[in-house]
């Protein structure tokens, strides 16, 4: 029974693991498009340029050097967009926006290609995080804690933000009613432009998380897309608590169903959007009552 | 609502009669891109149908596409049934898949109903991946194709099949005009107008939507069929959400709610991507741009910008003063 015990727990790490990484994900997402209404499909392809960032960093200097260098980077490139492409997009109708966040998929996906090659790239997991600790009855890897440690220890700074300082209050004023915030003297074009960097940032960080965890591929953008675009529609687009439900629903559905109905893991999640999406149109914990 | 402007019959002619002549004249290489111009184009005239008329801009197109050429593959290797009859089952199908993902997703609007779409596609995308009826990330082969020797037809002659093609995608593209010019289509159109309106007039909207959702897809499901034949080999990648991406694009790029832009667009990215793939491997980047420029453009595709520059001089010159729904309109609304 106590082995049976060890292996619940161990599912429950590894799903608390993924629910952190996609956590850092869609809070990026998530508020941009509560406070933009900007649909940015690109957001994996900021992920996954974030992991390749941090992977030719760490081969100069060493992990941390890509582990806080590369969300600048991607925050960088974030900068670009936004006021290359993103600002004039502001006013256009979702699909627009759906279209040429696509077009920069394709775009993302070739230029890692052409700049970094096919070939999948490793990072090492840094020499501190590299073993095993014992917890609550059983080994888990370091390196995996340390990922759930630091979602909890964003998510913790992002409560505190919005919901204890003066710019956070500002960005939830934004998010409710852009126009009145811009008449209460709000330079609301700011806070978006800021709102916009500490998103990709924020993806460029998940990415070089994720490096050592998963092989560094020029379509990991892709595959964390969908998974990411469930998190926000199931918990509500635009909220902190919609976004931290979600990836707490998504990697708890995802770990115990491949474990308990593996035949149907994947079509669960799925079916579960597609039921949220009937019964409550605009998710669990909208921004917007 | 659809209306044939001269421009657009002009250039339905131009490409008929441009698909003809190379059907008759390519070699094997060319009458397989033929083939494959043909199948998109009617997969991107099921999309139009219900983006460019209705705002439904979906993204599980390419999964209804799926459904079709697997529910063929299946029926007709493992169940046995005889081509024709597996064709009307797998297209009848598709449709009632098409009527159930559009009669739950009828309340979503812009990016929701987009969202909710892509669940539903990547649910049928993700079950075939695994289940094992299915082959799994293996695919299925050795699928047949239609047997017409009783007119003197053997489709198993590329030439041929080109023509069947052809013949098929005449008949969607009629379909579609008789569709959209019929009481549901024009009820359709006037839903994408003003929603409130039309159920304050007495139309049970989400009936309205569901319908003509449902005969997209079985038009996707025909499609998928025929891709089904002409490769005779599918795998899950035709149900990934990139290929209904990939079709939203083509719709984009030849003209939304035109019916004749998505035909030139499907002709258009194909040729490019071959063009291109000869020329270079990262053919993805310049269809990025090249998509980024278009819509930043605001034109409403390559033939929405034809119609744009020359279609209201004709216009004019032929005192027609019904009015069109101008593509910044189209654009905004979905």
């Amino acid at each position: 029974m106590s082995a049976d015990l060890g292996f619940w727990t161990l599912q429950a790490l590894n799903a608390l693991q993924l629910s952190m990484l996609l956590f850092l994900l869609s809070i990026g997402l998530t508020v941009i498009f509560g406070l933009m209404h900007f649909v940015n499909l690109a957001h994996g392809s900021l992920y996954a340029l974030g992991a390749y960032f941090a992977a030719s960093l760490a081969a100069v200097g060493g992990y941390w050097a890509g582990f806080f260098l590369a969300p600048v980077a991607v925050a960088g490139v974030g900068v670009l967009l936004y006021s290359g492409l993103i600002k004039r997009m502001r006013k256009s109708g979702p699909m627009a926006q759906v279209l040429v966040t696509f077009g920069l998929i394709f775009a993302l996906l070739d230029l890692t290609r052409i700049i970094w090659g096919d070939l999948a790239l490793a990072i090492e997991v840094p020499a501190l995080l590299s073993g095993r600790v014992a917890l609550l009855g059983v080994e888990y890897p370091a390196y995996r804690l340390f990922v759930i440690a630091l979602g909890a220890a964003i998510f913790a700074a992002l409560a505190f933000v919005l919901g204890r300082t003066q710019i956070g209050a500002m960005i939830r004023a934004g998010v409710d009613n852009d126009a009145m915030a811009a008449c209460l003297g709000i330079n609301v074009e700011r806070l978006f432009f800021i709102v916009f960097c500490v998103g990709c940032a924020l993806a460029g960080l998940a990415g070089a998380v994720a490096a050592p965890l998963l092989s560094v591929t020029p379509d990991m953008g892709l595959q964390i897309l969908i998974p990411t675009l469930i998190v926000i529609v199931i918990g509500g687009l635009g909220s902190l608590k919609g976004a931290i439900a979600g990836s707490l629903i998504f990697g708890f559905v995802q770990t115990f169903g491949a474990v308990l109905a593996p035949q149907l893991a994947s079509v669960l999640i799925y079916a579960l959007l597609a039921a949220v999406l009937v019964i409550r149109p605009v998710g669990l914990f909208p921004a917007k009552g | 609502m659809f209306r044939h402007t001269p421009l657009r019959y002009a250039a339905l002619v131009l490409l008929a009669a441009a698909a003809l002549f190379q059907a008759l004249t390519a070699d094997y290489f060319g009458l397989e891109i033929l083939t494959e111009i043909l199948i998109l184009a009617m997969l991107v005239l099921a999309l139009d149908l219900v983006a460019g008329f209705g705002g439904m801009v979906s993204l599980c197109h390419g999964a209804l596409l799926g459904v079709g050429a697997y529910g063929y593959a299946i029926l007709t290797t493992k169940a046995g049934l005889a081509p024709p009859v597996a064709m009307g089952a797998a297209v009848a199908v598709t449709g009632i898949a098409g009527w159930i993902i559009g009669a739950v997703c009828a309340r979503s609007h812009g990016i929701y109903f987009i969202m909710a779409t892509l669940a539903f596609g990547q649910m049928a995308y993700s079950y075939v991946f695994e289940a094992p009826i299915f082959g799994g990330d293996d695919g299925l082969g050795g699928i047949e194709r239609l047997d017409l020797t009783l007119i003197g037809l053997d489709l198993n002659d590329s030439r041929s099949f080109v023509f069947f093609c052809l013949a098929v995608l005449g008949a969607i593209y009629a379909a579609c005009v008789l569709i959209l010019n019929s009481g549901l289509g024009r009820s359709f159109c006037g839903v994408r107008h003003n929603e409130q309106r039309m159920r304050a007039l007495g139309l049970t909207v989400w009936r309205v939507k569901a319908d003509v959702f449902g005969l997209s897809g079985m038009i996707a499901g025909l499609a998928g069929v025929l891709a089904a034949q002409h490769t005779m080999y599918i795998s899950p990648g035709l149900l990934s959400w990139t290929v209904s991406g990939e079709a939203l694009v083509v719709v984009i790029l030849g003209g939304l709610g035109t019916l004749v832009g998505p035909l030139v667009g499907a002709a258009a990215f194909v040729m490019l991507k071959h063009e291109l793939s000869a020329l270079t491997s990262y053919w993805h980047l310049v269809v990025g741009c090249l998509l980024i420029a278009v819509v930043m453009s605001r034109a409403n595709g390559i033939f929405g910008w034809i119609e744009a520059r020359w279609g209201a001089r004709l216009e004019r010159r032929l005192a027609d003063t019904t009015r069109k729904p101008d593509p910044e309109e189209v654009m905004s609304d979905a």
